[in-house]
C-alpha cells in the first residue's frame, strides 16, 4: 500500500489524542484516587496545567547529550505511538507489528537513558540501571505471553490480533492466566508501585529525571504520557479485544489504568532486586504454564 | 466542604505583602531606605485583592496565560530547615490537601517551582539554601514562615542563626505564626498563587537585578559561600 | 542525690573504681547513673577499665566551662547495655591551656566528640589527626561560641543586618501601630 501525507497526518492525530487522552485520563485518576484517600483533589486538567508551566518555564543544559536526548525520547515514543491501532483506525496497515513496537519503543527509552547519563549526575545513572534491570526482569513473561500468542494466531499484526478477538472472542477469555501475566508486567512498563523502583523520589531524587527541569522535563512528562498511552493501548488490544468503536476502546482504556493506578496506590515499593525475582518466580512460571496450554495443548484456542 | 472554604478567597481576610511600599519595586540597582520601615508597615490586611488591582493589571491578569500556569502548577521542594516544616505535613495531607491548589512535593531543586523557607536558617543551612536556591529554574519563588526568616525571631541573639533572610534570597511571600498554622499555610499558598496570578511574585527578577548586593550580603554573613566540608572535596 | 544503691553492679563497680583510681567524688544520680569525678591522669585507664567490663557504648562526650574557677570540666558518658548502667566521668583541666589527650585509642567514635568539643570550647585533643578540623561552624572567625566569655549577642549584632523598626513599644511609646 502507499503512504500518503494524510496518513502522517492522522498518525500525528493519532498520537497527540493519545498524549491528551492520557493526560486527561491520569487527572481524573488522581482525583478519584484523592477522593478515595479523603481528599479534595487537583482539578482533572492539573496535569496539562503542569506540562505548560513546564514548557514556560526557563530552561538549563547539561551539554548537548543532554538535550538531544530529550528529543529524542519524545520522538521516539510519538513515533510509537503513531503506529498504534485505536479502534478501528489503524493507520500504517500492516505495519502495526507487534515487534515494531518493541523496537521502536526501544528508541525512546534509549533516548531517556543517553540524556539522563548525559545530565552527569549519579543518581540519574543508577535510575537508569535500575530501569533497564527493571525491563530485564518485565520482558521476559511478557515476551513468553506474546509470542505463544502470535505461535498460535499465527500472525503479529496487532490489528489481525484484535480482529481475531472480536471474531472469536478476547484473549482474557482464552488465555486468562496470560493476561493476568500481561497485567503484572504493564504495571512494570508505566513504572506503577511496587515497580517505580528507578524513580524512587526520597531515595534517588527521581532517578533518570533528577537533573531535569523547564522546558525538558515539561517534555519528558509529554513523553510519558504518550508512552503510558501506547502501553496501556497495546495491554487493551493484545488481550481486551481492542474496541470495534472508539468508545468501547476509551471504556476499555479508562479501566485498564484506572486499575494500575489503584493497584499501585495500595501497595509499596519493591527494591530493585525483589522486582527482577519476583518476575522471574511468579509471572515467569504463570507465563510458561500459559505458553504450554496454548501451544502444546491447545486450549482455548 | 474544603473546596468551600478554600476556593472563595474573597471572604477570607488575608495577610499580604504590599508591594507598592516594599523594596521590590524600588529603582533597580537602588537599595531604598524603605527596608528599615516597621514589617507591621509593609503587611497589610487587605479586604479584598481584586479591589486593589488597576484596570490594567486586571487586563493583564486575564492575558497573563503563563503566569495562570506557572501559578497553578506550584511544585515545592521537600527541602525543611526549622520547626515550621512540621506544619507542611498537615497542610500537604488529606486534612488541607495541598494537591487541590496543584502543588505537591518535589525531590530535586530543578524540578521544584518554590522553596520553603520553614524556620531559621543557620549559617550552614544558608550556605546549603543559596545553593539550592541557584539550582531552581525560573520562574522560582520564595516563602519564608515564621518569624526566624524575618528578623530572627526567638533566635536573634543567636552566633550561628542569620536574622534576616532577604538579604541573601529574595523573598516573594512571609507566612506568620510561630509556628503558622495549617490553615495560615494554606492561605499563604493561596495568597502566593494570586500574587503569581497578576505578575506582582518577582522575587527572581530582583535576584537577577540585584545579584551583587545580594553576593555581597552573602560574603559579609558568610565569609564564603562555597561549602567546604569533608563531604565535598 | 543518693550515695549508694541496690543495683546489681554499681557499687561493685564503684568499690572497684574507688579501689583502682584515684577517684575524687562519687555520687549517685540515679540508682543505674552514677557520677564520678576522677584526676585528668586516671581518665583513660579507667575508661579502659569500663570497656573491659561492658561499657562498650560512649554515649557523648562534652564540656562545662567554668570561668571563676578557670576550669574546664569534660564530660565522658558511658553506657552498659548488658546491665543498664551509666556512669559519668568528670574531669577538670586548666582553662588556659586547655589541652587534654584524646580517647579515640579507647572509643574511636570519639573522633567526632572531640571535633565539636574543640570547635565550642576550644579544646584541643592530642593524638586526635582530625580534632582541629571544622564540623558545625564553617569558617568560624571568633572565640568558640560556647564559653562563657563569648558574648552571643554582640557576635550576632556585629555579623548579621538587623531589621529596623520605627515603632518602639518603651516607655514614650512609637508611631501607632493601624491596621486597615
Amino acid at each position: 500500500m502507499t503512504i500518503t501525507i494524510t496518513d502522517f497526518l492522522v498518525a500525528f492525530g493519532v498520537a497527540f489524542c493519545g498524549w491528551a487522552l492520557q493526560t486527561s485520563v491520569s487527572g481524573i485518576t488522581r482525583k478519584t484516587v484523592a477522593r478515595m484517600q479523603k481528599r479534595y483533589g487537583p482539578k482533572w486538567y492539573q496535569n496539562f496545567r503542569d506540562i505548560f508551566k513546564l514548557l514556560n518555564k526557563r530552561a538549563i543544559t547539561h551539554g548537548w547529550v543532554y538535550d538531544f536526548g530529550v528529543i529524542m525520547a519524545l520522538a521516539g515514543i510519538i513515533g510509537t505511538a503513531m503506529f498504534t491501532p485505536v479502534a478501528n483506525i489503524v493507520v500504517f496497515k500492516g505495519y502495526d507489528n507487534f515487534f515494531v513496537f518493541v523496537y521502536l519503543f526501544a528508541v525512546g527509552m534509549l533516548g531517556m537513558a543517553m540524556s539522563a547519563s548525559g545530565s552527569g549526575n549519579p543518581l540519574a545513572s543508577i535510575g537508569v540501571m535500575r530501569a533497564l534491570t527493571q525491563m530485564v526482569g518485565y520482558e521476559v513473561p511478557f515476551m513468553v505471553i506474546v509470542l505463544a500468542l502470535i505461535h498460535v494466531r499465527d500472525t503479529s499484526s496487532i490489528s489481525a490480533l484484535v480482529d481475531i478477538q472480536q471474531a472469536s472472542g478476547w484473549n482474557l477469555v482464552v488465555m486468562p492466566i496470560g493476561t493476568i501475566v500481561g497485567f503484572i508486567c504493564l504495571m512494570g512498563m508505566l513504572g506503577k508501585k511496587p515497580f517505580d523502583t528507578y524513580i524512587a523520589p526520597a531515595e534517588l531524587a527521581s532517578g533518570p529525571m533528577v537533573e531535569y527541569g523547564g522546558k525538558q522535563l515539561g517534555m519528558l512528562m509529554i513523553m510519558h504520557e504518550i508512552a503510558t498511552f501506547v502501553e496501556i493501548s497495546l495491554f487493551v488490544n493484545l488481550f481486551l479485544g481492542g474496541g470495534s468503536n472508539i468508545l468501547e476502546f476509551l471504556v476499555k482504556y479508562f479501566i485498564v489504568y484506572t486499575l494500575a493506578s489503584y493497584v499501585s496506590n495500595v501497595l509499596g515499593r519493591f527494591k530493585i532486586d525483589q522486582v527482577v525475582t519476583f518476575y522471574y518466580k511468579i509471572p515467569i512460571l504463570l507465563a510458561l504454564i500459559q505458553a504450554g496450554m496454548l501451544v502444546i495443548f491447545g486450549w482455548g484456542v | 466542604m474544603a473546596k468551600k472554604a478554600n476556593i472563595k478567597k474573597d471572604k477570607v481576610k488575608k495577610i499580604v505583602i504590599d508591594k507598592s511600599k516594599s523594596i521590590i519595586d524600588a529603582p533597580s540597582g537602588m537599595f531604598s531606605d524603605k527596608i528599615n520601615e516597621p514589617f507591621a508597615h509593609e503587611m497589610i490586611v487587605s479586604k479584598d485583592r481584586s479591589e486593589n488591582l488597576t484596570p490594567k493589571q486586571r487586563k493583564r491578569k486575564w492575558k497573563s496565560m503563563a503566569n495562570y500556569f506557572s501559578a497553578n502548577s506550584l511544585w515545592m521542594l521537600m527541602y525543611c530547615t526549622g520547626c515550621c516544616a512540621i506544619e507542611l505535613p498537615q497542610a500537604m495531607t488529606s486534612r488541607y490537601d495541598m494537591e487541590r491548589l496543584g502543588m505537591g512535593p518535589m525531590a530535586t531543586p530543578r524540578q521544584a517551582d518554590i522553596l520553603l523557607i520553614t524556620g531559621y536558617l543557620s549559617l550552614k543551612t544558608l550556605r546549603r539554601l543559596i545553593y539550592t536556591y541557584e539550582q531552581m529554574s525560573e520562574p522560582k519563588y520564595v516563602v519564608g514562615f515564621g518569624p526566624c526568616t524575618l528578623n530572627g525571631g526567638i533566635y536573634h541573639d543567636s552566633h550561628a542563626v542569620i536574622n534576616q533572610l532577604d538579604q541573601y534570597v529574595p523573598i516573594d511571600l512571609y507566612i506568620a505564626g510561630c509556628m503558622p498554622k495549617p490553615e495560615a499555610v494554606m492561605n499563604g499558598f493561596q495568597d502566593l498563587i494570586d500574587l503569581i496570578e497578576v505578575g506582582e511574585a518577582t522575587g527572581w527578577k530582583d535576584y537577577h537585578a540585584r545579584y551583587e548586593w545580594y553576593k555581597q550580603n552573602q560574603k559579609e554573613a558568610l565569609g564564603e559561600v562555597m561549602i567546604h566540608d569533608e563531604f565535598h572535596e | 542525690m543518693m550515695n549508694s544503691t541496690n543495683r546489681p553492679g554499681m557499687n561493685e563497680m564503684v568499690n572497684e573504681l574507688k579501689a583502682r583510681f584515684n577517684v575524687e567524688e562519687v555520687t549517685f544520680v540515679q540508682d543505674h547513673e552514677a557520677h564520678v569525678d576522677l584526676h585528668r591522669k586516671d581518665l583513660h585507664e579507667a575508661l579502659t577499665y569500663m570497656k573491659q567490663n561492658g561499657f562498650r557504648q560512649l554515649s557523648a562526650v562534652t564540656c562545662i566551662d567554668w570561668p571563676n574557677e578557670k576550669i574546664f570540666q569534660l564530660i565522658f558518658n558511658i553506657y552498659d547495655w548488658s546491665k543498664g548502667n551509666r556512669f559519668i566521668f568528670r574531669v577538670k583541666i586548666d582553662r588556659e591551656e586547655a589541652m587534654f589527650t584524646t580517647i579515640t585509642n579507647i572509643y574511636g567514635g570519639a573522633k567526632y566528640y572531640e571535633r565539636e568539643v574543640h570547635e565550642f570550647f576550644g579544646v584541643v585533643f592530642e593524638g586526635n589527626d582530625s580534632a582541629l578540623k571544622q564540623l558545625f561552624l564553617e569558617q568560624w572567625d571568633d572565640l568558640p561560641p560556647l564559653r562563657k566569655d563569648f558574648d552571643s549577642r554582640a557576635y550576632s549584632d556585629r555579623k548579621y543586618v538587623k531589621r529596623e523598626y520605627k515603632t518602639s513599644f518603651g516607655e514614650k511609646g512609637g508611631e501607632p501601630f493601624e491596621r486597615n
